[in-house]
């Protein structure tokens, strides 16, 4: 083929994989789909990244960029035969200005690895996703990924100041920049969260964030969801946006606890992790009042972690929670939606019934905060019938979340696998200006081609609309 | 005058805003997203130019827009659906932010948006992308639009973004629509994010170098010289950094005027950057200024002296940022661009403003690039 002709003469063979097994093996992220994968290009550089995406140009193959393949929903993986561009050999961190506290960082930076690069400057970034240990920077900026501590410091595009990328004609152009609101329209802002349909990111301008002088962890167990939850509320009310605060149901906690053995309380229905950050003496008061918020509500037991290393555990059971359901069952759907936070409630009541009706195992961690929930189904995808009665169980999930004034994904994105659902919460009009918007970017829809928008979404000449 | 048919005609006469003072030949104030589209239909497709604003007091950011047209938000004036505990606001355009502001002080909460707003409203601080003191410790206005309702340049109403508070559900058109001056349409109503004011809240004025040190503070402005920080959270919080930072203490937030002069700028550079940029301001005569420490936005206040704003812009924009007209006279004007260099992105800035004013209706020319 003319196109890995190309791309060999400019990467050398050892940059571009064809096997078959390579083939297969970048067909998937983490979630349930894949797609067909023409070849596998690893750049280095912007403009060999720049030169690959002219390449596929003249071969008219889709493009899709890819960090570690993390994602769960379908953002990485081809939904037509495509060129992958792993991205993930562009792992430098290029330049940091601790007095700025920003940096120039590579989209293959792994999450966790950039935050242990600038911990001797006091600094770190802030979006944390379970995945941290092995999710890609430039992954975190194509799903605006999220993560416990996005409550109170927000999701990525908070923290990304500018980005360099390679439009859909093959040129390398930076948006955004060092200085506060630059000139213009903010592409930056929708670039990050674009799932790669917009440009593919080459190096990004990362804000850091400065670590706490003082920080408590708060581990509260509750016999019923609806204390959690009004806890929750009432620490808000209070005037306190802790830095994060998680939720996860008994089955959760039972299967974290057999996992990591952080100490949390297995017969509760409900435990709540809080987080406090600030000054030292201050971050005292408030974990005093959170405690006395959560035991005005019934709290059974309410647990400060002592030092650091109490804390990393009781840590270690959050984010280890999606390792932990592989005791259950091999197969897991991790959902991902938002609502507001006063419907909690009443939402995970539902996903609680639908779970019952399609005789699913359903185990809950959410991050209570900001109301987004993460339903998980642990189940057998070798037995027959199992992994439709688990997409059918999700898209009703996904409905009643709508439903309660919800949306459709929080931090994972739509990628493949919530592009028809986008109707649920968006009408025709709607769907056309995104599309305008992306073709704006990428005329030819060179660049990850059929994600995020459901097909049709373009009424441009159906009369209505120029 | 231009000539119109009498439907159109009856539209415009339905619509009328007398209330506002413009050389255009029709203003206009629509009461709905829908007939405010409607308009925008009937003007593209009469080639007629229309500029937007709620109460006119930032129009003088950017190049002036040529209007046939004015369209005023002044009948979309309701808070629509104001959620406390979900920290979600829905408002349509025209709300006065201090109404609003106001309104969720009552339970104790804050929209972050700029703290000494005027008569600025709602609709007119998003479009402009203006960000309050705040930003420091809570983010820009930009980080505030959960979602935005637009009627197009080409007649369409469209809604991005929801009303949750983390959403990564298609494309983020609240953060684009933010700070872009009119140019898709007119923006009609925004959810805008909540955050719960502490307890308490102090000013410290006359801080020395430990403002470093001071954990996320709401803003620290440097005014003539003067530092000062601001804090708030719970009572132990706060009183726990006010004695470390020193200064002169004062209970509540303390904001300082906005700067006066007849020419007005926006400084923008790298937070790291804001000493130099203050060297090259503090000798200038007749000045005022508010440095936010942080953030990298400094307010200037002025006299038109051509060139120093040369000289300053020149600097500027070798440090990666930008030197912004807020306000000045029309003969400065005429010998100082308002913007500075246009960003390099400036051709998918200009395929955007075609997509969605495929006929250059709204606030036509405004943007850097003349967009």
């Amino acid at each position: 083929m003319e196109a890995v002709a190309a791309l060999e003469a400019l990467l050398g063979e050892d940059r571009v994989h064809t096997h078959p097994l390579d083939r297969i093996l970048f067909a998937k992220d983490s979630g349930v789909t894949s797609g067909p994968v023409t070849a596998i290009a690893f750049p280095e550089t912007a403009n060999e990244t720049a030169a690959c995406v002219r390449i596929a140009r003249q071969a008219e193959m889709p493009v899709v960029a890819r960090g570690a393949g993390t994602g769960l929903a379908g953002g990485a993986v081809p939904a037509e035969p495509s060129l992958l561009l792993v991205m993930t050999r562009m792992n430098d961190i290029v330049d940091v200005d601790v007095r700025g506290r920003t940096a120039w960082v590579g989209p293959g930076v792994i999450n966790l690895d950039l935050s242990a690069a600038v911990g001797d400057h006091g600094l770190h970034f802030a979006p944390d996703p379970s995945s941290q240990q092995a999710c890609t920077i430039g992954g975190n900026v194509g799903t605006n990924a999220g993560g416990p501590h996005c409550l109170a410091d927000g999701t990525t595009v908070a923290h990304i100041l500018a980005v360099e990328m390679v439009t859909a004609d093959g040129e390398v152009i930076v948006v955004g920049g060092e200085a506060p609101d630059p000139i213009g329209l903010d592409l930056r802002s929708v670039v990050v969260g674009s799932e790669g349909t917009l440009g593919i990111v080459t190096s990004v301008l990362v804000k850091l964030t400065e670590n706490p002088p003082g920080v408590r962890t708060i581990l509260a167990g509750f016999d019923r969801i609806e204390d959690a939850s009004r806890t929750v509320s009432d620490i808000i009310a209070a005037g306190l946006v802790p830095a994060a605060l998680e939720m996860m149901d008994r089955a959760m906690v039972q299967a974290v606890e057999n996992f990591v053995h952080a100490g949390y309380p297995t017969n509760a229905a409900a435990v709540l992790l809080a987080e406090v950050a600030g000054h030292p003496t201050g971050v005292e008061a408030e974990t005093a009042l959170i405690a006395r918020i959560a035991e005005g509500h019934d709290a059974s037991r309410v647990r400060v972690a002592v030092d650091a290393q109490e804390r990393a555990l009781l840590w270690k059971g959050r984010k280890s929670a999606f390792g932990a359901v592989a005791q259950a069952a091999p197969d897991y759907y991790l959902h991902d939606t938002v609502v507001p936070r006063t419907k909690l409630v009443e939402v995970l009541q539902g996903v609680y019934d639908i779970a019952e009706r399609y005789d699913i195992a359903l185990l809950n961690v959410f991050h209570a905060g900001d109301g987004n929930l993460h339903p998980l189904v642990a189940y057998d995808a070798a037995e027959p019938g199992t992994t439709d009665r688990v997409r059918a169980a999700a898209e009703e999930m996904v409905r009643i979340s709508v439903d309660a004034g919800g949306s459709l994904s929080g931090e994972h994105g739509i990628g493949i696998e919530k592009r028809n659902l986008m109707s649920l919460v968006f009408s025709p009009a709607d769907l056309d200006a995104q599309a305008r918007l992306r073709d704006s970017f990428d005329p030819d829809g060179l660049l990850n081609p059929s994600k995020v928008l459901p097909e049709g979404s373009r009424c441009f000449d159906t009369g209505g609309s120029s | 005058m231009t000539s119109l048919r009498s439907a159109t005609a009856r539209l415009f006469e339905r619509l009328k805003d007398d209330s506002v003072e413009t050389d255009a030949e029709f203003a206009v104030a629509p009461d709905s997203l829908e007939s405010a589209a409607e308009v925008l239909t009937v003007a593209a497709d009469a080639g007629m130019a229309v500029s937007f604003q709620g109460t006119g007091s930032h129009q003088s950011i950017g190049y002036r827009a040529p209007a046939n047209v004015v369209m005023t938000t002044r009948r979309l004036d309701r808070i629509v659906d104001w959620q406390p505990e979900d920290l979600t606001v829905v408002v349509e355009a025209g709300v006065s932010v201090a109404d609003l502001e106001a309104t969720v002080a009552q339970r104790g909460q804050t929209t972050v948006l700029p703290e000494v707003p005027g008569g600025a409203t709602v609709g007119g601080v998003v479009a402009c992308g203006l960000s309050g003191y705040r930003r420091l410790r809570y983010g820009p206005t930009r980080d505030r639009v959960l979602e935005v309702s637009l009627a197009t340049g080409y007649g369409a109403v469209v809604r991005g973004g929801g009303r949750v508070v983390k959403n990564v559900t298609g494309y983020d058109l609240p953060r684009l629509a933010t700070g872009s001056l009119g140019t898709f349409g007119l923006i009609g109503n925004v959810c805008l994010k909540l955050w719960p004011v502490g307890s308490v809240a102090a000013t410290v004025r006359g801080v020395g170098p430990e403002w470093r040190d001071a954990f996320r503070p709401l803003a620290v402005l440097e005014t003539d010289g003067v530092v000062t920080v601001y804090v708030a959270g719970i009572r132990e919080q706060v009183d726990a950094q006010v004695s470390d930072l020193g200064g002169e203490v004062t209970e509540g937030l303390r904001w300082p005027d906005p700067v006066g002069g007849p020419v007005r700028l926006s400084l923008r550079i790298p937070p790291s950057r804001i000493e130099a940029a203050i060297a090259h301001v503090a000798g200038w005569s007749d000045t005022s200024y508010r440095a936010q420490h942080g953030v990298g936005e400094i307010e200037i206040g002025t006299t038109a002296v051509l060139d120093r704003l040369v000289e300053l812009r020149s600097w500027a924009e070798t440090q990666r940022g930008a030197l912004v007209i807020v306000e000045a006279p029309d003969e400065l004007l005429a010998e100082f661009d308002p913007w500075g260099t246009p960003p390099p992105s400036l051709e998918i800035q200009r395929r955007l403003k075609a997509a969605f004013d495929p006929a250059g209706v709204c606030n036509r020319g405004r943007l850097p690039g003349g967009l």
